[in-house]
């Protein structure tokens, strides 16, 4: 366990930001939390069916600062998500306002069913 | 039966463990603790009070000042949908920060910046570490 931790802590740690999912009328929304991390340090890759999202904080750490509680720090985010068929990947849609990573993923626009015709003779 | 101490008992792990989980820095989420996760520091300046409070803007927080404290309060709001997944807190926040250095009350400022509040409390002149020039005759 204490090998582990240490690996850890030559790199930046790894978190899953917490993550809210939720449908409205108009399709999907996710909100993920993404404190610390600028939009230029932010990365959503859309591979098939995975969306993953990583970003890294780039919080400063002056030197001549003294700390006496730190309970946040640096470190990078890492999560995807699975989209099922019905999400129109073309217009994915993203926005990243006070460390909220907002996505909305639009329906596909319904297919019509259609009627097979049944011919006879 | 048999105690054995070796694998139930062992003060020293469990020991090593819980400071290892302290000295972890950014373990806010996965660790249980008073939210928004805060980190404090000083240079010879000022006090720096920090919080990672990501989807609330400055409008929504409420800082006050007290002769010794710094109060903190806020609320994070749920967004309105039918949940499929739920883990970002929502609800009214509050903590309560002391501090043991008077500030220039004034002087006091906060940013907010990618969900992350700064808030920047400068030390009393009185405190502020200070160049004494001996002459030497």
């Amino acid at each position: 366990m204490s090998e582990v931790m240490k690996k850890e802590e030559k790199s930046l740690p790894t978190f899953r930001p917490v993550t809210d999912i939720l449908e409205r009328e108009d399709g999907f929304y996710i909100y993920m939390d993404l404190p610390g991390v600028a939009k230029d340090d932010l990365v959503i890759d859309l591979q098939e069916d995975d969306l993953a999202v990583s970003g890294k904080t780039s919080y400063p750490s002056p030197e001549n600062e003294r700390y006496s509680e730190m309970q946040f720090g640096n470190g990078e985010y890492h999560r995807s998500v699975s989209l099922s068929d019905i999400v129109d990947r073309e217009k994915i849609r993203a926005n990243l306002k006070n460390g909220v990573l907002e996505l909305f993923l639009p329906r596909v626009e319904k297919t019509q069913p259609k009627r097979i015709e049944i011919t006879s003779g | 039966m048999v105690l054995d101490f070796n694998t139930l008992y062992s003060p020293f792990d469990r020991f090593d463990k819980l400071f290892e989980e302290f000295l972890r820095p950014g373990m806010a989420g996965q660790r249980s603790m008073a939210y928004p996760p805060l980190n404090l520091s000083q240079d010879d300046q000022n006090i720096y009070v920090r919080a990672e409070i990501p989807g609330v803007d400055m409008g929504g927080i409420d800082l006050t000042l007290t002769d010794k404290t710094l109060v903190l309060k806020g609320e994070r709001k749920a967004e309105e949908g039918k949940y499929y997944r739920q883990e970002r807190p929502a609800g009214v926040f509050h903590r309560v920060i002391n501090l043991n250095i008077p500030v220039r009350r004034d002087k006091v400022n906060a940013t907010m910046k990618d969900g992350l509040l700064t808030v920047t409390l400068p030390k009393a002149e009185e405190v502020k570490p200070r160049t004494i020039s001996i002459d030497v005759k």
